[in-house]
């Protein structure tokens, strides 16, 4: 960034300490991040390395290349196991095990988790009459300040054990919120589904993996359950009335192969045997690769799912974005050119990294990730992201240079931190589209739209630096030639000093940086002004051979004008008033709040035609 | 009005151009860009309002979690407004109206129509052009839907010469039924199964799948099922049942000595394509409520609009119309619903709404009759528990015992009980308690327990067998006197035991050979298991009282409360009417209420509003309908109206009111909403259910796709099939037809429904759409405005300046430029 850009009187306003101590305080600070990274990082290897507990010492990795058939799709074994768990633990992880250890291990010993608390209970509204009638139900003073201690530890995570919830008295109050269909009535149906979901007949019914005989892959897979007794010796199996009748069409060695690796497996289980555990895992999944491998799915690709969720869906790389924030402000706030360019370099590392876990995620599903929440929630920031990207190259020598960047390093974090620490509101399962889903309008009118709304959020990222920098006392000025029009104005001589504002104020040396974050807010929205026109236009177009009409007046569509609406109201409001830049930072706020109504308010509590979406 | 991007001081400043009369201060409004805010803020406040709602504190702490309410002020009492009915209200009609006018004088009197304004002018007029469209599309706008059965089954009956005799239409669902023909041995033919994928498996087409009905015939002694295969009437043939049980069923080709695939000859069955003629008006766009009247029986229906009728919000003269009107407000309405109809069948009848609720169930319940309805005891008791200390209430629950039913007199699995006493000699006779016969060899008991009850709301706690310390107790779970097993019937008492080993739950009955263990739920095991021989329990029933007997009689209004909790047994105890009556094990009974002659009313019941389906939007609701002689009704709400009861689609209602007229007239009404004759019958070829992998297991995501097969009667027969899916509509006779509903397979749902695998029926969205064409091309044109203004317009300025500056020093080397202009351009930084 070029020093001359920001005027004496914003380095007043700023307070900008003596450049070498302040460098020697950044490298501080810089470092202290980086080990923080590091020690992040380096945790889990670390935790490796001591002492193992068998969910540790047994080798799940070959069943992540495992297919699963559920809900009409071909999941890996680790993608499966991650969505059947969290039916029962909702975001929580038991132990510290993997869902893929928890499922099988809830399957062979579930007697380990009858008084063990696996059970998730969505909402302190449903946890607080469950606690009381836990601690209610107990009569001895010992057993009743145990159950305190317990339910203070369930109204804080949410688990509960399967027993307690058992407890007549418990049971009596779950009836009771059964009858509430809108406050409570959800979660216990939740709950009664957990406790489902949980029991080993389920547990075993579900675990569809093995391929069909036939060579069409549209055909329903079988169950381990169908097979597992053919390890038995057949005569014994028929005296002790446990005789099964082979699936037709597959060669029946290839099902015995199954399940003898299954019953090796449920042996060394019991035994807590970690080696022969890994075997028998090894072993079974070998065996179901063979039965039909004209059917079976790519197993780079289940492989790479399971990778992926074990990973969580690499949503922590906002903290990468957060670093790059850090050092992206650094560098514009102090006019510091090197941590502006190491703020760059982790913004690269970071799209890059989105970048990869967007097209993985592409790649598993077989489908453009936009047809969920937490896709929707993801792309939508990736898109800004790829968007800063082009503004950046383009704008390489501008003043501008490093605003862009910022605005998506701050919209991308923030949207992979709800998908982070809200997986029950933005569930990052991969399921079918709806039907009404399928088709080209998907692709548009949702692209577009979600493109808008990053950009709609990064414009107020922008606008409220404005609005800190007026309240930290900045002249009034703003970006006279508006967002692109001052670019383009500027052409390749670069107009003013930074292509906002005109020549005489940066001349003059005043309110440069005002200009500046007024351009930078005027350009993303003026560009998510046409888009989310064009969206809403493409949305209605798409609705009306989908619904019947163009237009329903559905919340969505009524919120998604209403913020098209506050933008046409700051561009005619900024043509009236005399403090342009003031209110077109409040008014670009205002219309970042109603897009996120829309989105967050209108999707989860005013149901309409848009609920997925 | 103009972007931020212009900087063009002759458009900001630009004086407007003068207009004289009378008009000129409304022109100059008009012309206002800051009218033009805030009309723009009013549709934001007044779009938000009618969306969203409005939330509000109902408590002096704000901070509460409850203190805050939401509600759609559109659906206020005062307001009562569909979505579709808020934005099309004048208040919004005028500031649409207000915004096109400002729009309109603003850009012609403000903006001059020159290259760098095209940007501007496209916006306004393509939003003019939407708004046009908008106009012409929503004044215009039907929209319903339409249910399509997907075959009709013709049954006929011919004589020997092949004539038909009788001939009987019934819609092709299972469990529908019909009968043919009057005397002693009439037809009786019910559809019992219908496969909509059967696979041919013979002749040309073997291999294909094929739509399937199966009827079953009934005539006398004579008993058969017919399948009929859809466009395939060659394959039409009778199976006959048989007492064999390894071939209960057996083709008739292989019964008949000639092979004749037909067992009765008589009888021709037929599938026929069942046309829709109507289609029927969305309720929540524009309320469209509608009575449907005719004369009682099978006639056709005739419709009467109910105009001024609510959607949202209940409405009742009386607290008496409902069980539990206490917290609903008295908000009469009275609408005349007058014939329209010139083929209504009471032209002169004036029917009346006077009521409504949103969402009501039917409830029953004991009411005091007067001393000349017949003697009919009915008790209403509350069986309380107390909670432990510091617990805020005891549990109670509560039940209605009508003492001269077998099956209501009893409660709680028979140990609640009211017995009518003729003479002090029953007494002895309901006071016997029921008990357990129990032997644990082990521990060396052998002995009878008493059956304690399950405590209110929530079952009993284990008592020790033996000695306390045994580590075996049970709990009865429940106790059922004279079961009905089969041709048995049968004493049981279901009991939970528990050994030192496990727990388990046993189906103890009076005659020991009976007795089973249930298998542990976790093994998945559906059969009961030989009883556990290291504890015998034989089931004793009372001689004819339960645990706890309400005795009453033998004189007038005496009543008597017979106890046999625990191993206490003492003489029948005087209760009263509202006074609490002690039980050991801390349960205490109160006789809420005594009805010697109960009489059963049904009356709606509100269901709460946390209580209600959120999705059922009209399902639940109902009208209070009268004609001209009283007797008002509350009707039930029908999403479509049929003919006939056999006409009904699954899980749709059909229960027609007959109102009195007075004067010996009677007339059927019907409460449901408008419908409009389609504009081509429509009939349903084919129902295709794409599936992904897998198929179809009961999970919508398992589904990919609904496709409807339809052929439409274009006066020369139905048209050739056309495929209509989810987001592949039909277009004909310039109405589109959209896939909107579907028949989902299920189970029986009630004695004697049959089960069904779907697929008989589709529901399909049928709308118009004038204007769509002009709409889109405001949109179109808007954008491109937008495209202009942002980007195109900035280049020409660009070029405009450029152009100006190489002018402007031209001119200055000239020495053309006066030095105020010369210092000007040095101040720009130009030339």
């Amino acid at each position: 960034m070029d020093r001359s850009t920001l005027s004496c009187g914003d380095a007043a306003l700023i307070r900008v300490p003596g450049p070498a101590s302040v460098r020697a305080r950044l490298r501080g600070l810089i470092a202290a991040l980086v080990a923080t990274l590091v020690v992040a990082v380096a945790a889990p290897a670390r935790a490796q390395e001591a002492a193992k507990p068998f969910h540790e010492a047994v080798d799940l990795l070959p069943l992540g290349e495992v297919a699963v058939q559920t809900e009409g799709r071909l999941k890996s074994f680790g993608s499966f196991a991650n969505t059947q768990m969290s039916f029962v633990s909702g975001p929580r992880r038991i132990n510290g095990q993997s869902p893929e250890f928890t499922y099988l291990d809830m399957l062979l010993r579930p007697e380990s988790y009858e008084d063990a608390d696996i059970v998730f209970v969505k909402g302190a509204a449903a946890r607080v009459p469950i606690a009381e009638a836990v601690i209610d139900s107990f009569r001895d003073e010992a057993a009743k300040a145990d159950a305190q201690a317990r339910m203070d530890a369930f109204l804080k995570h949410g688990l509960i054990s399967p027993a307690l919830l058992k407890r007549p008295e418990v049971m009596a109050t779950l009836r009771q919120m059964e009858q509430d269909l809108i406050r409570t009535e959800k979660v216990v149906s939740q709950i009664q589904g957990a406790m489902g979901v949980r029991e080993p007949k389920y547990l075993l019914g579900r675990l569809l993996v093995i391929p069909p005989a036939a060579d069409d892959a549209q055909q329903r897979w079988h169950g381990l359950g169908e097979v597992m007794m053919l390890a038995v010796d057949a005569e014994r199996a028929k005296a002790a009335g446990i005789e099964q009748v082979p699936i037709a069409g597959i060669d029946l060695q290839k099902q015995r192969a199954v399940a003898g690796a299954w019953k090796d497996l449920v042996d060394a289980w019991a035994a807590q045997d970690a080696p022969a555990a890994s075997k028998a895992v090894a072993a079974l999944a070998a065996s179901l690769h063979a039965v039909n491998p004209s059917v079976y799915p790519d197993t780079a690709r289940l492989g790479w799912e399971s990778w992926y969720f074990r990973n969580g869906n690499l949503t922590r790389v906002w903290l990468v974005y957060m670093a790059s924030i850090i050092l992206l402000l650094l560098g514009l706030v102090y006019r510091w050119p090197r941590a502006l360019a190491w703020g760059f370099g982790v913004f690269g590392v970071a799209f890059l990294l989105q970048t990869a876990a967007v097209m993985l995620r592409w790649w598993i599903s077989q489908r453009w990730p936009n047809s969920n929440m937490f896709e929707a929630v993801t792309t939508a920031s990736w898109f800004g992201a790829c968007c800063a990207v082009v503004l950046e190259l383009w704008l390489r020598r501008r003043a501008v240079r490093g605003w862009f960047a910022l605005t998506a390093a701050a919209c991308s974090m923030v949207a992979l931190m709800a998908a982070h620490f809200l997986p029950v509101q933005l569930n990052p399962n991969i399921s079918n589209m709806m039907p009404v889903l399928h088709d080209v309008w998907l692709y548009i009118h949702t692209n577009v739209i979600i493109f808008s709304y990053a950009l709609i959020f990064m414009a107020a990222i922008s606008a409220g630096a404005y609005m800190l920098y007026r309240w930290r006392g900045g002249p009034a000025t703003y970006a006279r030639a508006g967002g692109t029009a001052a670019i383009v104005m500027a052409g390749g001589s670069g107009g003013g000093a930074m292509g906002f504002g005109d020549d005489a104020q940066s001349a003059a040396g005043r309110g440069g940086l005002g200009e500046l974050l007024d351009g930078v807010t005027l350009l993303l929205m003026e560009l998510s002004f046409i888009l989310l026109w064009a969206g809403i236009v493409m949305g209605a177009i798409w609705a009306d051979h989908s619904w019947g009409r163009p237009w329903g007046w559905d919340p969505k569509e009524v919120f998604a004008l209403n913020t098209f609406i506050v933008f046409a109201l700051l561009i005619h409001v900024r043509w009236r008033v005399k403090d342009k830049g003031l209110w077109t930072a409040i008014l670009a706020v205002v219309g970042a709040a109603v897009m996120l109504f829309n989105w967050i308010v209108i999707n989860f509590v005013i149901t309409g035609l848009h609920s997925y979406a | 009005m103009d972007t931020p991007t212009t900087t063009d001081p002759t458009m900001a400043r630009r004086s407007l151009p003068r207009v004289g009369g009378p008009l000129a201060p409304v022109i100059d409004l008009f012309s206002s860009v800051r009218f033009g805010i805030v009309l723009l803020t009013l549709l934001f406040l007044y779009m938000s309002v009618g969306s969203a709602g409005i939330i509000y504190p109902v408590h002096p702490n704000v901070f509460h979690p409850d203190a805050w309410v939401h509600a759609q002020f559109r659906q206020w009492r005062p307001l009562e407004m569909t979505e579709f009915e808020w934005f099309h209200w004048w208040p919004f009609d005028l500031l649409m109206g207000l915004l096109s006018a400002n729009l309109i004088v603003t850009t012609i009197r403000r903006i001059p129509l020159k290259s760098v304004n095209y940007g501007v002018w496209m916006i306004h007029t393509g939003i003019i052009v939407l708004v046009v469209g908008s106009i012409i599309y929503f004044s215009q706008k039907v929209e319903g839907e339409a249910p399509v059965i997907r075959r009709a089954v013709v049954v006929s009956i011919k004589d020997a010469a092949g004539a038909v005799v009788v001939r009987e239409r019934v819609i092709a669902v299972p469990g529908a039924r019909t009968q043919l023909g009057a005397g002693p041995d009439p037809y009786l033919v019910e559809v019992t199964d219908i496969d909509p994928s059967w696979e041919l498996l013979s002749g040309s087409d073997k291999g294909k799948r094929a739509y399937s009905v199966t009827l079953t015939v009934n005539r006398g002694d004579q008993r058969f099922m017919r399948q009929v295969v859809a466009g395939y009437p060659e394959y039409t043939e009778d199976l006959v049942l048989t007492d064999d049980p390894q071939q209960p069923v057996k083709r008739a080709r292989k019964v008949n000595p000639d092979g004749n695939p037909i067992i009765d000859g008589a009888l021709a069955v037929d599938l026929e394509y069942e046309g829709q003629q109507w289609f029927y008006l969305r309720n929540d766009l524009a309320k469209a409520w509608a009575l449907y009247v005719r004369t009682p029986g099978d006639g056709p229906w005739t419709m009467r609009p109910i105009d001024g009728m609510p959607l949202y919000n209940d409405h009742i003269a009386s607290r008496d119309e409902v069980f539990n009107g206490d917290a609903t407000p008295i908000d009469p309405i009275d609408l005349a619903v007058p014939a329209v109809d010139p083929k209504d069948p009471f032209k002169d009848v004036d029917f009346r709404v006077t009521g409504y609720l949103r969402y009501a169930l039917d409830r029953s319940k004991w009411m005091a009759g007067g001393e000349r309805e017949p003697f009919n005891p009915v008790v209403i008791l509350e069986v309380a528990q107390a909670k432990a200390a510091g617990q805020p209430a005891a549990q109670a629950d509560r039940y209605q015992l009508q003492a001269l039913d077998p099956e209501r007199s009893m409660a709680d699995g028979g140990i609640l009980r009211a017995q009518v006493i003729k003479d002090e000699a029953d007494i002895a006779r309901a006071s016997s308690v029921p008990s357990l016969r129990v032997a644990i060899p082990s521990i060396g008991f052998d002995g009878v327990l008493p059956i304690t009850p399950p405590t209110a709301g929530a079952p009993g706690v284990p008592t020790p067998i033996g000695t306390a310390d045994s580590g075996w107790s049970y709990r009865v779970v429940a106790v059922q006197d004279r079961l009905t097993i089969g041709e048995v019937t049968a004493d049981v008492a279901i009991v939970e035991i528990t050994s030192p080993e496990r727990t388990w739950r046993r189906w103890a009955f009076s005659n020991p050979s009976m007795t089973r263990d249930l298998p542990p739920e976790d093994q998945g095991q559906q059969q009961p298991l030989p009883p556990d021989s290291s504890i015998t329990m034989v089931y004793e029933p009372a001689e004819e009282g339960a645990l706890l007997t309400v005795l009453i009689g033998p004189g007038p209004n005496q009543l008597r409360l017979a106890s046999s909790i625990g191993s206490m047994r003492s003489a029948p105890q005087p209760i009263e009417v509202g006074k609490p009556f002690a039980l050991p094990s801390g349960l205490t009974i109160t006789l809420l209420d005594y009805l010697p002659n109960a009489v059963a009313v049904t009356k709606p019941f509100i269901v709460p509003p946390e209580e209600r389906q959120r999705d059922a939007r009209e399902l639940f609701s109902r009208a209070l309908v009268s004609g001209p002689a009283g007797g008002a009704q509350w009707l039930d709400y029908h999403p479509y109206v049929f003919d006939r009861r056999a006409d009904a689609l699954r899980r749709h209602p059909f229960e027609p009111t007959v109102v009195d007229l007075g004067g010996g007239r009677k007339a059927e009404v019907l409460f449901s909403r408008r419908r409009e004759p389609m504009p081509t019958a429509v009939a349903l070829d084919d129902f295709i259910l794409a599936t992904h992998i897998g198929g179809y297991t009961g999970e919508a995501s398992t589904i990919r796709d609904y496709t409807s097969m339809l052929r439409f009667d274009d006066g020369s027969g139905w048209s050739k099939p056309v495929p209509c899916s989810v987001n592949a509509p039909v277009e004909h006779d310039g109405w589109w037809f959209f896939q909107a509903q579907w028949d989902p397979p299920d189970q029986a749902r009630f004695e004697g429904d049959r089960a069904s695998r779907g697929l008989n029926y589709t529901v399909l969205g049928v709308a118009n759409r004038e204007g769509v064409l002009i709409q889109l091309l405001g949109c179109v044109i808007s954008v491109l405005g937008m495209c202009y203004a942002f980007y195109v317009k900035p280049i020409i300025k660009r070029r405009h300046r450029e152009a100006a500056l190489a002018l402007a020093a031209r001119l200055r080397a000239e020495g053309k430029l006066s030095p105020a202009a010369v210092a000007a351009l040095d101040a720009k930084g130009g030339a």
